[in-house]
């Protein structure tokens, strides 16, 4: 264990002690609190678990073990300089490697955003070692992508050739201003949260997975991991975990209609759709509700020991 | 567009290459490949040289295209300021230098590529260089 290296005015929100493991090669970073059923919460792009700092007190009180890694590329863990240290296949090993180290079972998986495939790449194949799923603002099929990565203003554009590297490298568009345009309550999200973002991707450098991942998303049949996220599809079409599924209302990067319904008709078992206010990055208008979701479909789909 | 300007290969007498930006993936999406290979003949020039490019500052730009086994050529690029050999970058004017070559590129690109949407994402971004 090492001592937290965020600045005071984080670590009042983020105050949990740092942990690092050795996962897939490379220096993962997660917090780990509470007893019981682990309950693993994971983030997307560009954010850290920071995203889930309003979880943590409400599901260990509900006797849930909380874990919570940062991705690599993200937050405290380490940045690979390289962009082919990045791919679909080896983010889920990363997460793999950490969960396998800990030797988790049990597992209700929490995924938000790229934790989506991530996550559900882990689970899919992992199927012993799980309990649950809880998915929000995500999506686990090759296509069609939403409309909003189809456009090019101003999703295709931000991270393009060279505008890539510019706009989120130099200038942390996604992480500066784009978590802020996707969030329902801007005025406290600027206030309380939006330094943390900032504080984990200080350099162009720190910031290249913020403009590579989405290149990672599939827009048409010549994407590189289609098959991967085929396989994830048919997997989780098969799949009979319980679920639950949780949307942000105003959520206009995958609409709850389209992309929660697909979850619906993938998972017909699966609770919800909950509607709960929030844009992509829902956990910063809604923890409280989400985690309290959480709690009560944990209360009531105990499975079997 | 005009600000920009491709230039034969200058002089580097008392300056140096200052690292500015990098891509490893300029063929993410082709048409910008094309768009170099056309712009500096690199279907025949390969890597013999970097191309060059005359910025509204007056400042030179080295563009030195990088290749990968398996992948067509160039894979990727990197932009290097050609400046006094031992004094600071002056951030600002690389700032809206490269604020002003990624709008030369997406106007030759061409296409769904349009500056209209490039200005467009850099004011909703809050870049200096586009809302100045």
């Amino acid at each position: 264990m090492d001592e937290s290296p965020l600045p005071a005015t984080i670590r009042d929100q983020w105050p949990w002690q740092p942990r690092f493991a050795r996962a897939n090669g490379w220096r993962m970073h997660y917090v780990d609190e509470g007893t019981g059923d682990p309950v693993v919460l994971l983030h997307g792009n560009p954010t850290w678990g920071f995203l889930y700092r309003d979880f943590v007190a409400p599901l260990t009180q509900a006797g849930h073990r909380v874990i919570i890694p940062d991705m690599v590329g993200f937050g405290l863990s380490e940045k690979p300089a390289q962009e082919e240290a990045h791919s679909l296949d080896g983010h889920i090993a990363n997460l793999t490697a950490l969960l396998r180290q800990l030797d988790l079972r049990r597992i209700t998986l929490v995924c938000h955003d790229w934790g989506g495939p991530t996550g559900l790449g882990f689970a899919l194949s992992n199927l012993d070692r799980m309990r649950a799923l809880v998915v929000m603002s995500t999506w686990a099929w090759p296509l069609p992508p939403a409309e909003f990565h189809t456009r090019i203003f101003p999703w295709r554009m931000m991270h393009a050739p060279l505008v890539g590297p510019y706009l989120l490298g130099r200038h942390n568009a996604l992480a500066g201003r784009g978590i802020y345009l996707s969030v329902v309550d801007r005025d406290k999200f600027r206030k309380r949260a939006q330094p943390a973002y900032d504080w984990v991707l200080p350099d162009p450098e720190s910031r290249l997975v913020t403009w590579t991942w989405p290149r990672w998303i599939p827009l048409d049949a010549t994407a590189r991991a289609l098959e991967r996220f085929s396989w994830i599809e048919r997997e989780l079409a098969e799949c009979r975990l319980p679920a639950l599924i949780v949307w942000g209302r105003e959520d206009d990067v995958f609409d709850h209609a389209t992309f929660a319904g697909r979850f619906k008709q993938l998972l017909p078992h699966a609770e919800g759709p909950h509607l709960v206010t929030g844009r992509h990055f829902v956990q910063e208008d809604s923890s409280p509700e989400i985690a309290a979701l959480i709690a009560d479909f944990l209360a009531r789909h105990p499975g079997e020991r | 567009m005009a600000a920009i300007n491709v230039i034969t290969t200058p002089s580097l007498d008392g300056k140096r290459r200052a690292f500015v930006l990098a891509e490893d993936g300029i063929g993410h999406y082709p048409e910008f490949r094309a768009f170099f290979t056309d712009i500096f003949d690199l279907a025949r020039v390969g890597l013999q040289r970097p191309g060059y490019l005359a910025a509204p500052s007056g400042t030179q730009y080295a563009l030195v295209f990088t290749g990968r086994s398996g992948e067509p050529f160039p894979t990727g690029v990197e932009i290097y300021a050609l400046v006094p050999a031992l004094e600071p970058l002056d951030e600002e004017m690389v700032d809206r230098d490269l604020w002003e070559i990624l709008r030369w590129m997406i106007g030759g690109v061409g296409g769904e590529w349009t500056l209209a949407d490039l200005d467009a994402t850099g004011r909703l971004y809050r870049l200096p260089a586009a809302v100045s």
